[in-house]
């Protein structure tokens, strides 16, 4: 069995009351809720999800509903969201899987450390295109015509290496938008986005921003 | 209902083991202050929280290849901070950090 299998496995049995799983073969596990049709969802080790991967998971798993990428820093490239989404599959973490079998809704849910803060920008007026890059990535037009690259930092507390890593990670940003609500950003990180040449902001900054550009 | 759980399914790692297991294969982490926080150290939850402190550059890199490499089959989710941002966050002490060293030698708080 596949380590990631594994954990997802143990981590339902151990953390989700009602729900029982079994492993199917690979990457592949079967969830039954009381009163809900089961559920098939496969868990991926991959460091990043494109949609030829997606694809391919869904060539050998045609029932799959719900596409787990277990590692945290795995990163979901737009094309694959696309995919999956248009194939009502849901996508996501196991943060997210364990959420959505509670919820009901494993062939909608999408990766939640990004789902509302990517859904408060798709509701802003001044907005008027928007293209997902990646999960935590997008760019986005406003009425204006002014174009911003942006990417949302989910850490609690961003650091200086978070920032740093991020940039690295994917390319030139004109936003570090911490959309975690509890925390702030270090001054460390702050700087080093000044340094990099984005400017790390919470949400009501961002707000003004949308506003007045 | 009853819970339908494969037979092969393996024994997960404790807290202490990946402690253990991090201090080992990662030569680096001697140059850095390194803790293990939130529902992990309870045995629940889906990943490993651990907090790396200590500089970065060159060593720090050093040590996120290292990293990579012992979290091939381990489920972690890493924090890096500067020491003056350890001390700006008070995040050790707030997120009840434990220290590797103590949890491998199974030290109680």
């Amino acid at each position: 069995m596949n380590w990631q299998v594994n954990y997802a496995l143990k981590n339902i049995w151990t953390n989700h009351g009602a729900a029982s799983a079994q492993h199917i073969r690979d990457d592949a596990i079967r969830i039954t809720m009381p009163d809900r049709p089961d559920v098939v969802a496969v868990i991926s080790d991959a460091y990043a999800i494109n949609a030829e991967l997606a694809m391919r998971y869904q060539a050998d798993f045609p029932d799959m509903d719900f596409l787990c990428g277990y590692r945290k820093e795995c990163v979901w490239e737009g094309g694959a969201i696309r995919y999956l989404e248009s194939n009502t599959i849901g996508w996501g973490n196991a943060g997210t899987l364990g959420s959505a079998i509670h919820t009901g809704d494993v062939n909608t849910a999408a990766q939640k450390d990004y789902f509302f803060s990517y859904r408060l920008i798709r509701q802003i007026r001044s907005v008027t295109n928007l293209d997902r890059e990646f999960d935590r990535v997008f760019t986005m037009t406003l009425a204006s015509g002014r174009t911003f690259r942006v990417g949302m930092i989910m850490e609690y507390e961003p650091t200086a290496d978070a920032i740093r890593t991020f940039w690295d990670r994917f390319g030139p940003i004109d936003i570090a938008w911490n959309i975690n609500p509890n925390g702030y950003p270090t001054q460390n990180a702050i700087e080093a986005g000044r340094g990099l040449g984005c400017e790390v902001m919470k949400w009501d900054e961002l707000k003004v921003l949308l506003r007045n550009r | 209902m009853g819970r339908v759980k494969s037979a092969v399914a393996e024994p997960l790692m404790t807290a202490r083991e990946v402690a253990k297991y991090l201090l080992t294969s990662c030569e680096s982490l001697r140059e850095f202050e390194s803790f293990m926080f939130g529902s992990s150290l309870f045995g629940v939850g889906s990943d490993f929280d651990i907090l790396i402190v200590g500089p970065s550059g060159e060593p720090l890199s050093r040590l996120k290849a290292e990293l990579r490499l012992a979290g091939k089959e381990l489920p972690l989710d890493v924090l890096y901070m500067l020491p003056a941002e350890a001390e700006e966050t008070g995040f050790v002490t707030r997120a009840g950090c434990r220290p590797l060293m103590r949890l491998a030698a199974g030290e109680k708080r």
